[in-house]
């Protein structure tokens, strides 16, 4: 294999971060008060939940299934929380108390769906579709008005800034995204995940418990949309049950871009990280740009459509040159 | 060129890159003939119904159909040409009715409407005729899959009116009942001038139904003989070869028998409707080939030792330990892995590289605290590589890309790395060059056979001949017989796979 090839192999295996060095270049130029520290933390910060969603959508991706519950998890782990610590037992439950409960609640949503889907086989779509309306419904019915004041603690992670120039947020996502890029790549269970989603069959077949993958896959991605809660709690200083909705669809945009693949076995966590910030990057702009508030979802489809179609360009780009590769093998083989 | 020939075919080849599949075929399939085509597994015999069926383009040779020269077979002209064919598993619609997949494509109508009421009765004659007991109303789905193959049968003969009938070993399938009717189908077919190609590796059902029969053997058309007073004997000396040359020289030197430990024990094992009390022992330094047609069990005893696969009754140890495996990750925990036979969809993660298809089993061993060490991987890749042979580009190319006995290799390097107890190989040698295929036995003859037990299953007798210490015929799910090294027939083990003994 050729040098070249290699380049050309490695810029389409990373095109999601050509795709925002492009985006960035093209906003430094039109789009003022882009390319500013402060903008860039900016967007930094208002990226963090969705980071979150695109993360647990992509790693349940990457093992070949879909997460629809997530938005609604979002929701429910911390209105939960708040309503056991504010409303109904007040006073006892602490603050690192309430954020353990929170995770923990995410978690348990998650294995829920997980062995239903593994080991009861329910098709992942179905089943989390009636978690996402049902969760919704809950946290309608339970909260129907916003709870606060929030303990101080417990809005720590959303709200704060360190020293007065970092988000707190922004730190809790690279730190959580760097954990699951070592888990991911240099563990065994990273192996294992990887190869299941790559063919859960021979996996299975090989010996390894595609079923336990599963709802550890799940699982994680349950907890991700509770850290997402977490944050976005934080942010609002108060918990109430409209957070996280219409979310879901965009996690999905994110994964999608950042490399993940409805078929499985695709995607990295650096993948999924620029997937979010490119996200988050479209909609900033969108911001300064002065778009119509009421049009910018739109447009916001619109880019995401484009940045998909550019993914499936990949793709074929990408099978073409190997396919090529392989005719000059063949050919030097058999002259 | 005589001009009662319906089907000519002049020096076929097919080239799949890396293999050939069909070297030389010449055969002639003459008018209302009952034509065989017989071969081992691997015989090309697949491929060639892929040809006459229209299913497969052939790389080079001609072929004449009623005497016209054609470049290849089209599925639309061989339905033009009245040229039909009965795969080996039944392809029906399962939520249709019977009447329906009999007239499917073909409904009769009146103007621009379905005539059901003359679709319904014509299906119940055709079923009633044919002395089957199927309602026509009855959905597909609520067939066996032997009524099913008949219904196709049908189809082919009463709906299409097909000229050629191709049968690509449709009795594969069928119950005993249902057999005597598609026996007498073939029969009443050939009475009315139709002609008929039965493709089967039952060399019984070929003499009793066959005029003539062509027989393949790696990809060429060894004879084309009249069935009347050709005996079993002869016969299958020619579908083997001539009688079997011996120990290959290459492997001539390998030590046989060896006799270690126990390493698998199995009991009066038996999943009802695949295989029945199946009892064996496999001792450490042995390799054992299971011999067996298809459809005789071999895969789905493998698939249950292994945990994979449901089972009946019986008992299993492995290496002294009793109980039966769960799961595959179960059977691994206790040193017992398993080959699939079907490296693409069980054995390889297309997608991931050289290098993570071959730790896959042995992680523990690279790793401390489930930390992948990168030195240790990249050592054991690397052994791995050299012993195995592979070619491949760098241990970080994706593993689809390799050819398919490089692919093989890593499959099997693999699990090797692991250092079991007993190795279940199903087909080990399965569609892989020929230099590849000699260094595999090698392989598992010197290296996995060192420290633990091999049983191997192959598509062809002979890999079995080279490296076995001992071969055990499985027939209908049952173990037939079983062959020391020293009695190694190729005939008779061959014979014997027919369920034939009287040897």
């Amino acid at each position: 294999m050729s040098k070249k090839l290699k380049l050309q192999l490695f810029l389409l295996e990373n095109m999601i971060w050509v795709l925002i060095a492009v985006f960035f270049l093209f906003n430094a130029f039109v789009t003022t008060n882009f390319a500013t520290p402060r903008n860039i933390i900016n967007i930094l910060y208002h990226s963090s939940i969705m980071s979150m969603l695109v993360l647990g959508q992509g790693i349940i991706m990457v093992i070949g299934n879909l997460d629809l519950s997530l938005e609604s998890t979002l929701a429910f782990a911390p209105g939960l929380t708040m309503l056991l610590a504010v409303n109904w037992f007040p006073g006892t439950l602490g603050p690192i108390t309430c954020i353990i409960l929170t995770l923990l609640i995410g978690v348990l949503v998650g294995i829920f769906n997980g062995v239903l889907i593994s080991k009861v086989q329910v098709n992942p779509f179905l089943q989390t579709l009636s978690v996402l309306i049902m969760l919704r419904g809950l946290v309608l019915f339970l909260v129907p008005f916003s709870i606060f004041p929030l303990p101080e603690a417990y809005s720590f992670v959303g709200q704060a800034w360190l020293f007065d120039k970092i988000p707190a947020a922004i730190v809790v996502v690279f730190l959580i995204y760097f954990i699951f890029h070592i888990v991911f790549q240099y563990t065994t269970f990273g192996r294992k995940f990887m190869a299941t989603g790559g063919n859960a069959r021979a996996s299975f077949v090989s010996g390894i418990d595609t079923t336990k993958m599963v709802i550890i896959a799940f699982a994680l991605s349950g907890l991700l949309a509770a850290v997402a809660g977490l944050l976005t709690a934080g942010r609002q200083g108060s918990v109430n049950n409209s957070m996280g909705e219409g979310m879901v669809m965009l996690a999905f945009a994110g994964a999608i871009l950042g490399g993940a693949s409805l078929e499985g076995g695709k995607g990295t966590p650096v993948g999924m990280l620029g997937g979010a910030i490119l996200l988050g990057m479209i909609s900033n702009s969108l911001t300064l740009l002065g778009v119509q508030a009421t049009l910018v979802y739109a447009t916001q489809g619109a880019l995401i459509f484009l940045a998909i179609i550019i993914d499936r360009l990949r793709i074929y780009v990408r099978n073409r040159l190997l396919h090529q590769e392989q005719l000059r093998k063949l050919k030097l083989e058999n002259p | 060129m005589s001009t009662d020939s319906i089907l000519k075919l002049k020096d076929i080849t097919k080239i799949y890159p890396g293999t050939v599949a069909l070297q030389k075929v010449d055969m002639e399939i003459r008018h209302g003939e009952v034509h065989g085509i017989i071969g081992k597994n691997g015989a090309g015999k697949s491929t060639l119904v892929g040809i006459i069926s229209g299913i497969t383009t052939p790389s080079g040779g001609s072929m004449y159909l009623r005497d016209r020269k054609i470049a290849h077979l089209s599925r639309l002209d061989a339905k033009r040409e009245k040229i039909a064919i009965v795969p080996q598993e039944p392809q029906v619609i399962s939520d249709l009715t019977v009447a329906e997949n009999l007239f499917l494509g073909d409904y009769p109508h009146r103007g621009p409407l379905v005539d059901w009421r003359a679709m319904y009765r014509s299906a119940q004659e055709i079923l009633d005729k044919a002395g089957l007991n199927i309602n026509a109303w009855a959905k597909a789905g609520e067939l066996s899959i032997s009524e099913q193959q008949l219904m196709l049968l049908l189809k082919a003969c009463y709906v299409e009116r097909a000229d050629l009938i191709i049968l690509d070993e449709a009795s594969a399938s069928l119950s005993q009942d249902d057999e005597k009717i598609y026996y007498a189908l073939i029969a009443e077919q050939k009475n009315s001038g139709k002609t008929i190609i039965v493709i089967s590796h039952r060399t019984e059902e070929i003499l009793q139904v066959c005029d003539r029969v062509t027989v393949i053997r790696d990809g060429c058309s060894v004879a084309t003989v009249d069935c009347s007073g050709l005996d079993k004997r002869m016969f299958s000396a020619l579908i083997v070869g001539e009688e079997s040359a011996g120990v290959n020289s290459v492997f001539s030197r390998c030590h046989f028998g060896g006799a270690g430990e126990t390493a698998l024990s199995v009991r009066d094992f038996t999943r009802l409707g695949y295989f029945e009390e199946i009892s064996l022992t496999l001792k450490k330094g042995e390799v054992v080939g299971l011999a067996g047609l298809r459809g005789s069990g071999r895969t789905e005893l493998f698939k249950a030792i292994a945990g994979i696969d449901p089972f009946d009754a019986g008992t299993l140890d492995i290496a002294g330990c009793p109980g039966i495996p769960s799961s595959p990750s179960q059977a691994l925990e206790r040193g017992l892995v398993y080959l699939t036979e079907d490296r693409e969809k069980e054995g390889l993660i297309a997608g991931l590289s050289v290098r993570e298809n071959m730790v896959l089993n042995s992680l523990r061993k690279i790793s401390r605290l489930t930390f992948i060490d990168r030195k240790k991987e990249r050592d054991l890749t690397g052994r791995l590589l050299e012993t195995f042979e592979i070619l491949a580009a760098s241990p970080e190319q994706e593993v689809n890309q390799l050819s398919g006995g490089n692919k093989q290799k890593v499959v099997v390097s693999r699990i090797s790395a692991f250092g079991p107890q007993v190795f279940l190989l199903d087909e080990p040698t399965r569609g892989i060059d020929i230099a590849a295929k000699d260094s595999i036995l090698r392989l598992i003859r010197e290296n996995l056979a060192q420290d633990a037990g091999v049983m191997m299953t192959s598509p062809g007798l002979d890999d079995l001949l080279l490296i076995c210490d001992r071969i055990l015929v499985l027939y209908k799910g049952r173990i037939m017989a079983e062959f020391a090294r020293e009695a190694f027939h190729e005939g008779k083990i061959f014979q014997t796979m027919q369920g034939d003994l009287a040897v």
